[in-house]
């Protein structure tokens, strides 16, 4: 596939890192040739120009482009290098956005008509996400598969949990769950019958929608609900949750800027907004930390927002979630006891896969986590997937069959499963594996 | 993430190495069958023995080492470039041994590393009473080692195509920039070798046409094309007394010093982009001027000189310095200083950066005469805010310091050599020019190494030369940062 990446920012870069190992063609566009040198070490090509320039785009290849994804820091250049790009030839066109208007399902077909095929938002997905773990207090990551009837969910397992010490063979938790990777000391791996769960594992379990309170007793996990959020900085992640929910919860922002302090309590009436240093203890004591019921961290410092919910967890807040956006310090921060890690390029990369997977989009879903990725595909008549058993299929121990939906009903896999045309089968990929994959399901 | 790291992973650079060597093994199979079509059973033999023992060695190093990861990252590209380079003179001098072509290890590894780097300085003086054999295998090497022995695996071995490749190509591909061509690293080596396969096959069929045969034509084509210069008659291509030769043979040397991304994307069309590039002006100008004052020279002190036949010798003398060949029609001892030293000059700048030319390269000289150029209108105009402009793209300040760094070792490094060399009692002019001959890897002669012969020379000085000619290819950085402590420890 050969993709063409407008702008070497942070998403793009990551974004360019991640598929060019993933045996893509990529080529990176960006002005300002300082940012493109220190991707010369990739395999990929990088290419000296403005992304809303039709020559710089010509001469990077965009019309023979498979994928065209605009990621530079202004979403309006991002709508217009897409419909650039369309009108040269790219097959299909990506924009990063922020700015929920252009989401809306009314005005989607004003970008289609425009040439920019689809919107990513990270801002936006970071606040759906944190939603999601507002709701399941207990879990780390939660992924909803084939319309919530399989999920994948992240969970920390701790000294009280039944199944520490316990190789995977003896865990029954329900017919219908599969652990499939846990992630130990920083790397994540597919593990095999004999492999012991330890404290301090977070385990990837592929469950049906009805089962899923079983893994809450086996994990000795128990579940909170919260009515009160503090969130420390008054990002635009901040606002998107705020909209989201801000009837839902009782929502209090704390940010240091005065100016924008302004602005929030202008923009969100239903939250209180306090102006302070959120890393001080005495605005937090005088706010009454320890009434909360959540803590989210979303300033831009990642260390800040780490060190943030540390503190927060010792004045006695149950959940905490932090957005971390330097991807090394995502492992370290997982080891700590953060609850939920946010992570915009690993939502915008997440959204991009899906793409890559499924050139409709329709069917695939995908879920990136730092070293790793989760897939839902559906196995089409002819893929190789539905002609062999899943033993003989040769899956490295790179990547593994979380779990398969038939007929709205979710089912463990075994080797001798035979897959067929239809089905909908969660696969869990290491990092650079997922091509590999995508050859099985075309 | 978080192992213990170690310094360099000297396993698996061994271990890809293996691999490399099956593969010189499997290239030592082509002189053999030669060999066996040409009846010469006994050298076919012989050649059979090396390629057991390379591919007996590369397939132990496969097999029996297991690195703890492999990952290759900047160092280890450095390391693995290096070596190769010396591993594969090693192994591909054993044809030239078990043959007899000939007798002491350092005159075979001499003549190896002098195909592969394209030098062309040779140590055989009766090349024409060589079997087929090894006259190909000499052939060979050059084509290889021209375009690059990493380029080659790259193009062929996939398992190089991930970022550890980039580092390879990186230290091995000359230049300033390193241009790629497509997205990935195996897809822009394979478009530079189908570029290099197909002139290739167009100059063997000209030769072919001429007075050569189809076993002469490949093996000056090969010789040519990678700026080699070994060739198969004993008075190299003058052996042949034709001006078609001749002229086929300057044309593509020409095109075998022009930087090959630049004829990859003329191959596509794009005409302008030849007469656009600055360095392909300069390339041309330098011929052009060069040729010019050398056939003044020659025309002054001998008015009677044949026009036609003293142009083309002129150019041929010429391109096949410039190109960095050696490859000869008239003895350089007969011509006139002047002459002389205008070939001395085009030997240190050689031709363009990404060809298969050695020496400095027109572009870092462009580079420096721009820079001088600056320099002196800063002079003037303190205040004045200059660029170096290169293709209508700004060099960096950093690049140029980079471009600067790099002459100036040049020149130390020849210094350091010739005064070596002179230790042997070795007049001073003809150990300069053959260190500047080796490290240019063009591979001419003069004085005591004539018509390019380097046999008569002691062996400490083979060896030195060697060292000269594959720091000359490798740019020097790859092969001197070896040298230095802060590669080796944590």
């Amino acid at each position: 596939m050969k993709i063409v990446i407008a702008g070497a920012g942070e998403v793009g870069t990551h974004l360019a890192k991640l598929l060019s190992k993933e045996d893509q063609d990529i080529i990176v566009i960006d002005s300002d040739e300082g940012k493109l040198i220190k991707l010369e070490m990739y395999n990929l090509l990088t290419s000296a120009g403005s992304p809303t320039s039709f020559k710089s785009l010509k001469n990077a290849g965009v019309d023979k482009a498979d994928l065209f994804i605009a990621v530079t820091p202004y979403e309006t250049d991002n709508v217009i290098a897409c419909e650039i790009a369309k009108s040269l030839g790219a097959k299909k066109t990506v924009a990063r956005i922020d700015n929920y208007d252009f989401m809306r399902m009314e005005n989607r077909g004003f970008f289609i008509n425009h040439g920019v095929d689809d919107l990513i938002y990270p801002e936006f997905l970071a606040a759906e996400e944190m939603v999601i773990a507002l709701n399941r207090t207990w879990v780390r990551n939660w992924f909803e598969l084939c319309n919530g009837e399989l999920n994948i969910i992240g969970v920390k397992v701790r000294d009280n949990a039944k199944i520490v010490g316990m190789p995977l063979k003896d865990v029954y938790m329900s017919n219908y769950a599969h652990i499939s990777a846990i992630k130990r000391n920083h790397e994540t791996i597919i593990p095999r019958g004999s492999d012991i769960i330890r404290t301090n594992d977070i385990i990837y379990v592929a469950v049906a929608n009805s089962d899923t309170h079983t893994i809450l007793k086996m994990c000795g996990k128990e579940e909170i609900s919260i009515k009160k959020i503090l969130v420390m900085g008054g990002s635009r992640i901040a606002v998107q949750l705020a909209k989201m929910v801000g009837s839902k919860y009782k929502i209090t922002i704390i940010e240091s800027n005065l100016e924008k302090c302004h602005k929030l309590s202008d923009r969100l009436p239903e939250c209180n907004i306090i102006h302070g240093d959120g890393r001080n203890p005495e605005i937090l004591e005088e706010e009454g930390i320890g009434d909360y019921d959540a803590f989210i961290a979303l300033t831009d410092s990642s260390e800040t927002n780490i060190l943030g919910c540390l503190s927060a967890k010792e004045y006695g807040v149950k959940k905490t979630i932090a957005e971390v956006e330097n991807i090394q310090f995502i492992s370290e921060a997982e080891g700590l006891n953060i609850g939920t890690i946010i992570n915009k390029k690993l939502l915008a990369s997440s959204k991009i896969f899906q793409i890559m997977l499924d050139s409709d989009a329709t069917n695939a879903k995908c879920l990136a986590l730092a070293d790793a990725e989760v897939a839902e595909l559906v196995a089409r008549e002819g893929s190789k997937i539905t002609r062999v058993k899943v033993k003989d299929l040769g899956l490295s121990s790179e990547a593994t069959i979380a779990g398969l939906l038939r007929d709205g009903k979710g089912f463990l896999v075994q080797g001798d499963t035979q897959i067929q045309v239809g089905d909908h089968v969660v696969m869990f990929c290491l990092n650079g594996s997922i091509h590999k994959i995508e050859r099985l399901f075309n | 993430m978080f192992e213990r790291r170690h310094n360099i992973n000297t396993v698996m650079v061994l271990k890809v190495l293996g691999w490399l060597l099956i593969l010189e093994a499997v290239m030592m199979l082509v002189p053999v069958a030669v060999s066996a079509g040409y009846q010469e059973y006994t050298t076919a033999k012989e050649i059979l023995y090396a390629v057991l023992i390379t591919g007996a060695v590369g397939a132990l190093m496969t097999t029996l080492l297991r690195p703890r990861s492999t990952e290759m990252n900047r160092k280890e590209g450095f390391l693995l470039t290096a070596l190769v380079w010396v591993l594969f003179s090693l192994f591909g001098m054993l044809p030239f041994l078990f043959t007899g072509a000939l007798k002491t290890v350092a005159d075979a590894y001499f003549e190896t590393m002098s195909g592969f780097t394209t030098t062309g300085a040779t140590m055989c003086s009766a090349v024409e009473s060589l079997p087929h054999g090894v006259l190909l295998w000499r052939a060979l090497i050059q084509w290889i080692g021209g375009m690059g022995i990493i380029l080659f695996t790259l193009a062929v071995l996939p398992m190089l195509n991930h970022q550890g490749g980039i580092q390879l190509f990186n230290a091995e591909v000359s230049g300033i920039t390193h241009d790629k061509l497509r997205p990935r690293i195996s897809e822009t080596a394979k478009s530079l070798w189908m570029v290099y396969i197909v002139l290739s096959v167009i100059m063997i069929i000209l030769l072919w046409i001429g007075p050569m045969n189809l076993f002469d034509a490949v093996c000056q084509t090969f010789a040519a094309l990678s700026t080699g210069g070994f060739s198969t008659r004993n008075a190299s291509v003058g052996g042949w007394h034709s001006n078609y030769v001749n002229v086929v043979i300057i044309v593509f040397m020409f095109i075998g010093g022009m930087n090959f991304s630049l004829l990859y994307t003329v191959s596509h069309g794009k005409l302008k982009a030849l007469l656009k590039n600055d360095i392909f002006r300069w390339y041309l100008g330098i011929v052009v001027v060069a040729t010019l004052l050398c056939f003044m020279d020659m025309w002054l002190s001998n008015p009677k000189t044949n026009i036609e036949d003293g142009l083309i010798a002129c150019g041929f003398e010429v391109v096949s310095g410039l190109s960095s060949t050696g490859f000869v029609v008239a003895d350089l001892d007969k011509w006139n200083p002047f002459s002389v030293m205008i070939i001395s000059l085009l030997m240190v700048s050689c031709a363009c950066a990404g060809s298969t030319t050695g020496g400095a390269k027109i572009d870092r000289m462009v580079v420096l005469l721009k820079n001088v150029k600056n320099e002196l209108s800063h002079a003037i105009r303190p205040n004045l805010v200059t660029t170096v402009k290169l293709n209508d793209r700004v060099i960096t300040y950093e690049t140029v310091q980079k471009i600067l760094a790099f002459l100036c070792i040049y020149a130390l490094i020849l210094l350091v050599s010739t005064t070596i060399i002179t230790a042997y009692k070795i007049p001073i002019l003809d150990s300069m020019f053959m260190s500047l001959s080796a490290l240019g890897n063009v591979g001419y002669g003069y004085g005591v190494t004539t018509g390019g012969l380097y046999s008569n020379l002691p062996d400490l000085v083979k060896w030195l030369l060697s060292l000269d000619m594959l720091m000359g290819r490798l740019e020097l950085f790859t092969v001197l940062i070896l040298f230095t402590k802060g590669f080796w420890t944590k």
